[in-house]
């Protein structure tokens, strides 16, 4: 990969170049195909309303987990973060729509503050992310536990259940919402400076410093929008669900991190893109769906996501050593 | 993790001087065990009966133990500059299996405990062999088998609860010769630690973590050490399942998931280099004990136990900040 070149680069590591894409998108055909030829009602147009929804919330998380991934890192403080979110909202807002708009600029703030403790201890003082994102997680259910002294009696106001779930224009608030996030997701990565040095940061960290951009600060980024993701969601999710508990988050670090993965993204970072961390959250999805008709359970799900991660990952290792 | 994980644009210069000076007077090395003497002259002066009381040390013991066995696994695969998740699942799936089987099943304990130690060997022989053999780093192949052990434990026992076998409870509780099992079961690991690391073994681990290309250039065999490496994490994590079987008589499909975190911050406290190439798991081991003194320093405080999670996840912040400053300044100067 020709670190220099992406000075002058319109659209690195375009859409078209990553054949990892495409096959996600076709293993989300298939598997969809899959299920339809078990069962009939599976095509249906609320099963696929249904399905989208439940991937919505991977799809949001999953973009600024694909930011960090694609720097080389990786951010596992996403369970907590999103936890915390949802029970600080439900506990302060207290059932009050009206307190709402307060309740979740300082929720907001406070994720931005965790991805910035997160961020520049992997920028600045060289922490593994892993490490770094792993202790933050546990801090944060520290500190939740102590909140919440173990228990959430509390219910998230009514009207935030009925904005994720109400309809515009035909599609839920919460469909619409990821609309956005992708197509925030592909203007951040492929039309702006910052996706450009994002990728650089991931291919080779030292030869984008000696290209002139400032990692330490950049790299903190994809941190503080990987929070915030992570505390929307929580939000969000807690609206569909109608309630906040501690144990919500849990799923997400996992699903979160082989949604990108499946969808193409390297490891390694500097390859993939958030189009494809889409794919990998209907994959996902649509997994869980197709074991659900088998009757097969939580159990099934995590040794299925397990073994696609593994996969996914190996097939996106193979692609490296091409080059 | 980058592959360059150490670059000039990461340096924190403001820190090098204090840091130079700590590391000549080997005070990094020393870390562990300051925090060990502080925190249990804390507990002591707050509510000495912690430390002092009747069964207070088989009681500590007795939850060191598993962090002990786990972060001597994780020590040694944090040697070769990776990590493993896995544990999580492996202990997992040990509880349940030693739950739903243990007390119907026609085998002997013996058999029991061996078979379930076989599988967690097989599983870590598993990630090391992928390891090895593909570019996958570490994290994430630990990340997805973490996913499936956890699956599989969860299949095997739903819900915490089932029985394990009556002889696998009193084969850790008691004492023999009036010390604890479980002390006793901690002075094995350092002993063998003190006789592991002076082997090739343990030699080559170190030198694939410090530099693999050059490793692989003299010698070491690559494969053969990461496949044993991650059998032997996944063995003693197995072991550990055994232990907290017969600890809480019964089996869980997310005993495991605690120990991760846990086993990470007892290394990083520890002092071994997240990087990989130095460290000891006689210090991890003292890791593991300063981490579970500090629900001990909570309750002493007065304050919740919750307090006690926030502590030990703020407490790896600190410690893995420290290391990773201390590294990232040497590497920046030149080795």
């Amino acid at each position: 990969m020709n670190v220099l070149a992406t000075r002058g680069v319109k659209v690195p590591h375009s859409l078209r170049r990553n054949p990892a894409i495409l096959l996600s998108y076709a293993t989300v055909a298939a598997l969809f195909i899959a299920g339809t030829l078990y069962t009939s009602g599976f095509g249906s147009a609320n099963n696929i309303r249904t399905l989208l929804l439940q991937a919505s919330f991977i799809g949001v998380i999953g973009l600024g987990q694909t930011l960090c991934i694609l720097t080389g890192g990786i951010d596992l403080s996403v369970p907590w973060t999103l936890t915390g979110a949802a029970v600080l909202t439900s506990i302060l807002a207290n059932g009050d729509a009206s307190r709402l708009p307060e309740v979740l600029a300082l929720v907001l703030v406070l994720a931005v503050g965790v991805g910035l403790v997160n961020g520049i201890g992997v920028a600045y003082a060289g922490v593994p992310p892993i490490i770094m994102t792993l202790g933050t997680n546990g801090a944060l259910q520290g500190l939740l536990l102590v909140y919440t002294q173990g228990g959430i009696s509390s219910f998230p106001p009514l009207a935030l259940n009925r904005f994720v779930l109400d309809r515009s224009l035909g599609l839920q608030n919460q469909l619409w919402i990821w609309i956005g996030v992708v197509l925030l997701g592909i203007v951040l990565l492929s039309a702006t400076t910052l996706g450009r040095r994002l990728y650089a940061i991931g291919t080779n960290r030292n030869a984008a410093y000696l290209a002139g951009i400032n990692v330490k600060r950049v790299l903190v980024i994809p941190y503080v929008i990987s929070a915030v993701g992570a505390a929307a969601t929580g939000i969000l999710l807690m609206g569909y669900t109608g309630q906040a508990f501690l144990t919500m988050g849990d799923p997400y670090l996992f699903a979160s991190a082989a949604a990108v993965a499946v969808g193409g993204a390297s490891i390694l970072g500097g390859d993939g893109h958030y189009v494809g961390t889409v794919a990998g959250a209907m994959v996902l999805t649509l997994l869980s769906g197709l074991l659900l008709l088998f009757s097969l359970g939580t159990g099934y799900l995590s040794i299925a996501y397990g073994g696609v991660l593994l996969v996914a990952a190996f097939l996106a290792s193979l692609k490296l050593s091409r080059r | 993790m980058s592959e360059t994980a150490v670059d000039p644009s990461v340096r924190g210069r403001w820190a090098a001087p204090p840091l130079r000076l700590a590391r000549r007077i080997g005070l990094v090395a020393a870390m562990p065990y300051l925090y060990l003497v502080a925190l249990a002259l804390a507990i002591y002066f707050l509510q000495s009966n912690l430390l002092t009381g009747s069964g207070a040390i088989d009681v500590r013991a007795t939850a060191v133990f598993p962090l002990a066995l786990i972060a001597f696994g994780q020590t040694l695969a944090i040697f070769t500059r990776g990590i493993d998740l896995a544990v999580g699942g492996i202990v997992s799936t040990t509880t349940a299996l030693l739950a739903t089987h243990g007390g119907t099943s026609g085998l002997t304990l013996g058999v029991q405990v061996a078979a379930v130690i076989g599988l967690g060997a097989v599983a870590g022989a598993f990630n090391g062999a992928v390891v090895a053999l593909t570019r996958l780093q570490p994290f994430i192949v630990t990340l997805a088998t973490w996913s499936i052990w956890g699956g599989v434990a969860f299949v095997v026992l739903p819900v915490e609860g089932g029985a394990t076998s009556p002889g696998l409870i009193s084969l850790v509780l008691g004492s023999v010769l009036g010390v604890p099992k479980s002390v006793w079961g901690i002075a094995i690991l350092f002993a063998i630690w003190l006789w592991l690391r002076n082997t090739r073994f343990v030699v080559d681990l170190k030198a694939i973590g410090s530099d693999e290309a050059r490793a692989r250039l003299v010698g070491v065999p690559l494969v053969r050490r990461k496949v044993q490496t991650y059998a032997i994490s996944g063995a003693l994590a197995a072991t550990a399942g055994v232990w907290v079987a017969a600890q809480t008589a019964s089996g869980a499909p997310t005993a495991g998931d605690q120990f991760i975190l846990a086993s990470v911050a007892a290394v990083v406290i520890g002092g071994a280099s997240i990087f990989g190439g130095t460290g000891s798991v006689a210090s991890s081991i003292v890791g593991a004990i300063v981490l579970l003194m500090i629900p001990d320093l909570v309750f002493a405080l007065e304050l919740t136990s919750f307090w006690s999670v926030f502590f030990q996840g703020f407490l790896l912040i600190v410690a893995v900040t420290i290391s990773s400053l201390a590294i990232t300044l040497r590497v920046g100067r030149g080795r």
